[in-house]
C-alpha cells in the first residue's frame, strides 16, 4: 500500500536530527530544545490553523506540546518518527484546547500583524488560500486534521492513524469523505464550474 | 461520488494513488502505473490536476502568523517557574465550573442531611403493614360471627345496629367476620345475643393475648 512506505532520505536525515534533539533536551539542554521548536514552529502553526482560528490558542497549544516533549524527551522510544510523536501530543493538546475554549467565540479576531503578510504570495496562491480555507470551513475537526497531514505535512496513513490514536480504516474514511466533500465545494481548485464535476451524494 | 461512481475498478485504484504519489511515498511502480492509466483516463487526469492543486494550496503558509521567538521565550520562562512541573492547563481559569460543581455537591449533602434527620424523627408506626408482622391484637371483647349465607345484608346491618356492632375484620376464608362493640355496650351481652339470633351460625369471642 502507497500509505505505507518507508521514509525516504529526507524524511530519515530529519528524523536522525530530531533523534539527536530529544536526547539532548532529556539532558537538559535548552538550546536543543529552541531548535526543535523553531524547526517544527511552522508546521504546527498551519496544523494547528485547521483546528482553531485564534493565534492566543495556537501559541499556548504549540508551547503545551513542547512543554511535554520537552518533559518527555527521555522517554521517547522510537516506535515512530518524531514529527509523528510530536504531532501527535499537539493533536491532543489542541483537542483539549478546544475543548476548554469551547464556550468562547472559535473565530478568534486575527489583528492585521498576526497575518502572514500578503506580499510573499502571489494572487493565484493568495486566491487559492482563501478558497481552501472556506473550503476546510465545510469539513468536520477529523477531517481538516486527516487533509492537513496527508496534504499539508505529508504522513502516511500509518502515521496519521499512530497521531489521531484510531484505526487505519478510520482515517481512511475520513481522508475519503474530505477529499469528496473538497472537490465539491472547491471549484476554483478544480478550475471549473462544480456543475461540471458531479455531486457527492 | 459520479466520478468513482461512473469509472471502473482503475480509476478507484488511481483515486486511492493519487496523495502518495502527490506526496512522493507511493512506490515507483504506483506513480508509473498512475501515469500510464492518466494517459488514458481523462477524467482522472482532471482530477489528478485537481489534487495537485489541493495539495499545493494545503502546503501554502497559513495566514495566521504567530512569532515563534517570543512564543519560545514564554516557553523558556515557562520551565523557570518553580512550579514548572504543573502539567499543561493546570493554570487556566477552570474555577468557575469547579465552583459550580463542588456547590451542587454541597447542596446534594445537604439535602440528604436534612432528610435523614426528618426520617430519623418521624413519629408514629408507619401507615402500613407487612406480611412478615404479626397481626394487630384483638382488642376486648372483639367476637368472631359467621353469619349464614341466606342472611341479607339488609338483616346483618340491622343486627349490627341494633346490637352497637360494627365488623373490624373480615369475611375470612371461612366467611368469619370480626365485630367489635362501638359502646361500651357489654361485649358478653352482645355474644349471647348474637348467638340467639337466627341466621347466625357461629359467634365466639376472639381469644385475646394476655
Amino acid at each position: 500500500m502507497t500509505s505505507t512506505e518507508p521514509m525516504n532520505d529526507d524524511d530519515i536525515d530529519a528524523d536522525v536530527t530530531d533523534r539527536m534533539l530529544l536526547q539532548r533536551m532529556s539532558a537538559g539542554d535548552r538550546v536543543a530544545l529552541g531548535v526543535l521548536y523553531r524547526s517544527y514552529h511552522g508546521r504546527l502553526c498551519r496544523f494547528l490553523s485547521r483546528l482553531t482560528r485564534r493565534p492566543d490558542v495556537i501559541e499556548e497549544v504549540i508551547n503545551d506540546c513542547m512543554w511535554i516533549a520537552w518533559q518527555k524527551a527521555g522517554n521517547f522510544h522510537g516506535d515512530s518518527r518524531v514529527s509523528t510523536w510530536l504531532m501527535g501530543i499537539a493533536y491532543r493538546c489542541g483537542l483539549k484546547a478546544l475543548r476548554q475554549h469551547g464556550d468562547e467565540p472559535v473565530e478568534g479576531d486575527i489583528s492585521s500583524e498576526q497575518r502572514t503578510p500578503a506580499h510573499d504570495l502571489d494572487d493565484e496562491d493568495r486566491e487559492l488560500r482563501d478558497w481552501l480555507s472556506k473550503g476546510l470551513d465545510h469539513l468536520s475537526v477529523d477531517q481538516r486534521v486527516v487533509i492537513e497531514l496527508v496534504y499539508g505535512v505529508g504522513h502516511t496513513l500509518d502515521d496519521v492513524a499512530v497521531i489521531m490514536q484510531c484505526p487505519v480504516g478510520t482515517v481512511k474514511a475520513r481522508l475519503f469523505h474530505a477529499r469528496v466533500k473538497l472537490r465539491n465545494v472547491l471549484p476554483a481548485l478544480a478550475g471549473e464550474s462544480p456543475m461540471h464535476q458531479g455531486n457527492v451524494p | 461520488m459520479t466520478f468513482l461512481r461512473h469509472s471502473g475498478g482503475d480509476c478507484v485504484r488511481a483515486w486511492d494513488t493519487m496523495p502518495w504519489v502527490l506526496q512522493n511515498s507511493a512506490t515507483r511502480e504506483q506513480g508509473e502505473w498512475l501515469e500510464d492509466h492518466l494517459a488514458h483516463c481523462e477524467s482522472c487526469r482532471t482530477e489528478f490536476a485537481q489534487q495537485s492543486r489541493l495539495r499545493h494550496a494545503m502546503s501554502l503558509p497559513t495566514d495566521i502568523s504567530i512569532d515563534a521567538n517570543a512564543g519560545l521565550r514564554r516557553l523558556l520562562g515557562r520551565l523557570d517557574m518553580p512550579d514548572a512541573q504543573e502539567a499543561p492547563y493546570r493554570s487556566r481559569p477552570r474555577h468557575g465550573f469547579s465552583r459550580v460543581l463542588v456547590a451542587v455537591v454541597l447542596v446534594q449533602a445537604l439535602s440528604i442531611g436534612v432528610l435523614g434527620v426528618k426520617l430519623w424523627s418521624a413519629s408514629g408506626s408507619p401507615l402500613y403493614r407487612t406480611l412478615s408482622q404479626e397481626s394487630v391484637p384483638a382488642a376486648p371483647g372483639t367476637i368472631r360471627v359467621v353469619p349464614d349465607a341466606t342472611m341479607t345484608l339488609a338483616d346483618w346491618n340491622a343486627l349490627l345496629h341494633t346490637l352497637r356492632l360494627q365488623v373490624v375484620g373480615g369475611p375470612n376464608d371461612m366467611g368469619a367476620y370480626t365485630v367489635a362493640p362501638t359502646s361500651a355496650t357489654s361485649a358478653a351481652q352482645a355474644l349471647q345475643q348474637l348467638r340467639a339470633t337466627r341466621g347466625i351460625r357461629l359467634a365466639e369471642p376472639v381469644a385475646v393475648s394476655p
